[in-house]
């Protein structure tokens, strides 16, 4: 590959400055900064739309009341049943039914503890319904 | 606190494997680091899937180039894998402690340090954690170009992720290196290997056969998939091609960069040859993401399709096929 010209487009890295490998002009190989190929970026994107299209369905579905809050949490931190399960060490048939709204409106306090403490919010923000950003957005 | 060479690197496991070797002495490059410790690959895997995707992969498993790299003789690492979160830390503190650098195998989602855009559920990071400020730990993560900071508690997440490849908190350690590393060996070794894992493969998946392979699934992707699932995937398989850690050209360039500099360690034209023609095929796999890009976006040239990718990708898998037939020919003569 030829030393292309650097790209000023930081896109999807959000200004990390990565590095690869690239000839030089005498032919050889040196790690060259500052460099992301476009169509990763494209690809990045493309991967980003489909989980922001994926948290759209489920806050619809939330706000439609089929299901619970639990699901939005899930889908906007890129997990499904059997990674939450994994991650809360509980049967996948337990998270499965933890996202129908009936029962998961009647899960004691400590269940709830798990699944807030997985996600850093509070467990009121689960018993409100409130939706928060996913881990890796803060506000 | 203990002074560590944070050097900046295009690969994670073969970045921490050289930055470890350096502290010890051994004065390594990444792209050396990389070839001994056979880390180039192919495999296409459609029945392993992340995030619901077909698994491709242009590099040996996680973890493979530190095994490789274990094997040399006089070089002795120590490895535990954890079930207790708590002892796992505080391991970890001991060894920071005694100003040991500890490698750790992570997942990315956890570390808030990484940019969002990256944060998927990918747990064979690698980084190297060389000391603890109050509840901060001081982190040489290869891929950054400084050495970052972590909290105790992110970073205990992002040892124990849940998920494909868990780390189960993994962490190692160098405790034996030998005075010097005799490279000759080591890379005819390396290069034989790889050879043998991209050409002499009996499972159709992996090498050479797995790229023909993925190059006529994806031709039909579009009438079995339909449109936009064929493009998801085929976003997919470019990102797992030019991610960080691949130095572009899903490894291929990082591995011609091994190439020229065994050339000049073995004084030996004809890997340098090998290195240009690799670097050919990686060109072809560029060419081949460059059109899965614009086909993505919806501005497909009028010769842009998936027979053509299918093509490319073939291109490349005889280009390939013609490097490394070379190179074990190479290897054979250097026992």
């Amino acid at each position: 590959m030829e030393l292309p010209n650097h790209s000023s487009d930081e896109g999807i890295t959000d200004g990390l400055k990565i590095v690869s490998y690239a000839l030089n002009s005498k032919g050889e190989y040196e790690l060259t900064p500052d460099f992301v190929w476009p169509p990763v970026n494209v690809a990045n994107h493309l991967a980003w739309l489909e989980i922001a299209k994926q948290i759209t369905q489920s806050r619809e579905k939330v706000a439609a009341g089929r299901v619970s809050c639990l699901h939005y949490y899930m889908i906007a931190n890129q997990m499904d049943i059997g990674l939450l399960a994994k991650y809360t060490s509980q049967p996948r048939w337990k998270v499965f039914l933890h996202l129908v709204p009936f029962i998961f409106n009647k899960l004691p306090a400590s269940t709830l503890k798990k699944y807030a403490q997985l996600y850093k919010i509070a467990t009121d923000d689960l018993i409100q319904g409130r939706l928060r950003p996913p881990i890796y957005k803060p506000e | 606190m203990l002074d560590f060479p944070h050097k900046q690197s295009a690969h994670c496991e073969s970045g921490v494997a050289a930055n470890l070797l350096t502290h010890r002495g051994i004065n390594i490059s990444e792209a050396m680091a990389f070839g001994i410790g056979v880390g180039l690959f192919f495999g296409y895997f459609p029945f392993v899937r992340i995030n619901g995707m077909p698994l491709v992969t242009y590099r040996a498993a996680a973890g493979h180039i530190l095994r490789q790299l274990i094997a040399i003789p006089g070089v002795q690492m120590y490895q535990k894998k954890f079930r207790n979160q708590d002892e796992a830390m505080a391991e970890l503190d001991r060894a920071l402690a005694a100003s040991i650098p500890v490698g750790l195998q992570t997942g990315v989602f956890w570390l808030p340090y990484f940019p969002k855009a990256l944060r998927f559920h990918f747990n064979a990071h690698n980084l190297v954690v060389y000391g603890k400020e109050g509840n901060e730990y001081l982190i040489s993560d290869p891929v950054f170009p400084k050495p970052v900071r972590c909290q105790a508690d992110d970073l205990a997440r992002a040892r124990f992720a849940s998920g494909a490849l868990a780390p189960k908190g993994k962490m190692y350690y160098l405790t034996q290196v030998p005075e010097k590393l005799e490279r000759r060996p080591l890379i005819a070794r390396g290069v034989r290997s790889v050879s043998k894992s991209m050409l002499a493969s009996p499972f159709p998946l992996i090498g050479v056969r797995g790229i023909r392979f993925l190059a006529k699934r994806l031709a039909k992707w579009p009438q079995r998939l339909g449109r936009e699932r064929a493009d998801l995937h085929l976003g997919h398989v470019v990102r797992m091609q030019e991610e960080i850690g691949t130095g572009g050209g899903g490894f291929r360039f990082m591995y011609a960069a091994f190439l020229q500099e065994s050339a000049e360690v073995m004084q030996e034209r004809r890997l340098h040859d090998c290195a240009a023609s690799l670097t050919g095929a990686g060109d072809t796999w560029r060419e081949f993401a460059a059109m899965a890009a614009r086909i993505c976006k919806d501005r497909a040239l009028p010769d842009d399709s998936y027979a053509s990718m299918a093509a490319c990708i073939n291109r490349g898998a005889a280009m390939e096929e013609k490097v490394f037939t070379e190179l074990q020919q190479w290897a054979k003569q250097h026992p």
